[in-house]
């Protein structure tokens, strides 16, 4: 057998393909430097931040009181607000989902607001409906609970900015595990809520579990809603807000950057959770 | 499952003017009904509701109008659990975070029973396996396992062994009959397999575009499909365009050696005179003069080389167009007058005869053989 010469492609050496390539290989640069701006118009802040702040950070962790105090108190309010989020907003979720709500578009809708408002105006807002002097607000303070200045108005503010993040994650979740595993369930003998415990809540987990993080992250970042409704007691971001109107920048970036290394561990999560599919979701 | 015992043995599927919405796919106005511990299949070309009749049927889509009763009890208004059934996906839908017995046990309130099962549908092998490790088949065997555990009185099957290899497919239908016939279970499956419909079955129910377009026993259908799209869909080979002429004379003398019954009264089956182009054929039914179609079975239709000496009374000379072979049969299509008839004979018939492309033959067949659809009763297909 003789050998087969390779058939040369008649077009690959015309001109006007060497043009196209040209033109495709400077399409690909131009876009990896505009990617690459913005990469490290994204990064270089936080790692400026780590940079300088970073050591006085860890240091603040360990003996500033008042630092530690509001990083406690920002914690502590975030999973409040987060419980209640995955609580309330749980089913809300799976009836979207499932298309099982009457006015679903409205309810997503309703639901998309506190993400579109300014914080500040959220704060405003709930000011109108929970401060001292709505009958709300006063119904509630005549009842010895307090919302505004206490640790209750902070969770309610981190829950009105952050709880539609975790519904819509929550929604995304309970949509990619198909409808027919809990009609499978219910054949075989199960009721509605002992279908969702044994196979669709299981199933939905991960996607959950990732919603929840978002939005524990989304109230640990709060700052525009909870200034207006409990400036005090200071949670973290307030705390920092604080000391850079009052002592500059040299007193705001250890606890810029305490918070920084707060704000890493759910974002590690998250990426852990979001390297390999959850079992039983559709592709 | 939990009130599956208490079901009385009286009745089986009796589904009556059920309507249900699945997004926006419609089922209007479904009935009929499989004996208690029958088999019944459902048919219907892609997209006709077949799946969406058996989510209906166990709970799983809001009912808008109908009842449904199952083992003579109206279950309408009954979530799923409380119907004494189970449901078998083709996608077998088997509960991916749990193992393959804890899928069979999943509803299952003896494990002995469970044991049994999935070892008669040849699942007990897989058990240790998880779930994401197993073939379609597999997972289709572990589904009927775990459906069957439940010990149910009323078991749905879509397409429950699609993905079975045909040896396996055999083995575990078989199995589910048995078991079917032990325990009396009453069967719907949805298939597309009208040898498994012929085979198996006692109820068919012909779906299309949401509604019932037939129901019945299987030979039914398959003899006389109530319409010319049903005769296409169960596979007739011949369905030609007609005009009904009119009466041509007594059933009796439809075929100068059919029988010696009556003369037919009114309304009652009468030879029909049927005009296809130039061809004039006859037939015995009952349907108004106009428009039709006549339907006619490959095996109904005689080939010889001869002039034919029976019985029959439509014979036609045409020319053979094709021969195909399919295994260890043929079908032969002769042209009549530019009217294509299709034929079935076994291969070693057709060679015997000499039959090829190009050969001039006899076509013939009885006028009992020809079925007459008026166009009338075509029901009107919204999608065409």
């Amino acid at each position: 057998m003789g050998a087969v010469r390779p058939r040369r492609n008649p077009t690959s050496g015309a001109p006007g393909t060497f043009r196209a390539r040209t033109a495709g290989g400077l399409a690909a640069v131009l876009a990896a430097l505009l990617a690459s701006a913005l990469l490290l118009f994204l990064v270089l802040p936080v790692a400026g931040l780590a940079v300088q702040g970073g050591a006085g950070g860890l240091r603040g962790l360990a003996m500033d009181r008042e630092l530690r105090g509001a990083l406690l108190l920002t914690g502590a309010a975030a999973s409040a607000a987060t419980l209640l989020a995955v609580v309330c907003g749980t089913p809300l979720a799976w009836a979207l989902a499932r298309r099982r709500l009457r006015g679903a578009p409205v309810v997503a809708a309703l639901l998309d607001l506190p993400l579109v408002l300014p914080h500040p105006v959220a704060g405003l807002a709930l000011l109108l409906v929970l401060g001292r002097d709505t009958p709300l607000g006063a119904a509630l303070l005549a009842a010895g609970v307090r919302v505004v200045s206490a640790p209750l108005g902070i969770v309610l503010a981190m829950l009105f900015v952050s709880a539609p993040l975790y519904v819509a994650g929550a929604a995304e979740a309970f949509a990619r595990v198909d409808a027919r595993y809990e009609g499978v369930a219910r054949t075989l003998g199960d009721s509605w809520w002992r279908a969702a415990h044994r196979v669709t809540l299981p199933l939905a987990g991960r996607g959950l579990l990732a919603a929840a993080i978002v939005t524990w992250a989304r109230a640990v970042s709060e700052f525009g809603a909870i200034v207006i409704i409990a400036y005090h007691p200071r949670v973290a971001s307030v705390l920092v807000y604080d000391r850079f109107t009052s002592f500059g920048m040299r007193e705001a970036v250890p606890a810029a950057a305490a918070l920084l290394i707060v704000a890493l561990v759910p974002l590690v999560l998250l990426r852990l959770l979001r390297a390999r599919p959850g079992v039983g979701e559709q592709p | 499952m939990s009130d599956a015992g208490g079901m009385s043995d009286a009745g089986g599927i009796e589904v009556q003017g059920l309507s249900a919405q699945a997004g926006a796919f419609r089922l209007r106005d479904v009935s009929f009904a499989v004996p208690a511990g029958a088999w019944g299949v459902v048919l219907g070309p892609v997209g006709s509701g077949k799946t969406t009749l058996l989510e209906a049927i166990a709970g799983l889509l809001p009912t808008q109008a109908g009842t449904v009763r199952l083992a003579g009890r109206d279950v309408s208004q009954l979530p799923p659990e409380r119907r004494g059934l189970a449901l078998v996906y083709q996608h077998a839908y088997l509960f991916p975070h749990l193992t393959v017995w804890q899928n069979v046990v999943y509803g299952a309130a003896d494990p002995t029973l469970a044991r049994e099962v999935a070892e008669r549908v040849g699942a007990w092998a897989l058990r240790d396996q998880p779930v994401r490790a197993l073939s379609g088949g597999e997972r289709q065997l572990v589904a009927l396992a775990r459906a069957l555990a439940c010990r149910p009185r009323v078991l749905l099957l879509d397409e429950p062994w699609s993905a079975l290899d045909p040896s396996r497919r055999t083995r575990v239908r078989r199995e589910v009959r048995r078991l079917h016939d032990e325990w009396r279970l009453t069967t719907l499956t949805v298939t597309h397999d009208f040898a498994e419909a012929g085979g198996l079955a006692q109820v068919a129910v012909l779906l299309d575009a949401g509604r019932v377009l037939q129901t019945g026993a299987p030979e039914a259908l398959f003899r006389s499909p109530a319409t010319a799209w049903a005769a296409g869909f169960l596979g007739v080979e011949n369905v030609l365009a007609v005009q009904v002429v009119g009466a041509a004379g007594d059933p009796a003398m439809a075929d100068p050696a059919g029988g010696d019954a009556p003369a037919a009264g009114p309304g009652e089956p009468t030879v029909l005179e049927l005009r296809a182009g130039p061809l004039v054929l006859h037939a015995v039914g009952v349907a108004p003069p106009g428009p039709a179609h006549a339907v006619i079975r490959a095996e109904e239709i005689v080939l010889s080389c001869e002039p034919p000496a029976g019985s029959a009374r439509n014979r036609f000379q045409g020319i053979v167009q094709e021969v195909a072979a399919h295994g260890p049969l043929a079908t032969i299509t002769v042209d009549v007058a530019g009217t294509p008839f299709v034929a079935a004979l076994t291969r070693r018939s057709a060679q015997e005869m000499g039959i090829g492309e190009g050969s001039a033959v006899w076509v013939s067949f009885k006028a009992h053989g020809v079925g007459v659809v008026p166009d009338s009763r075509t029901v009107l297909r919204p999608r065409a």
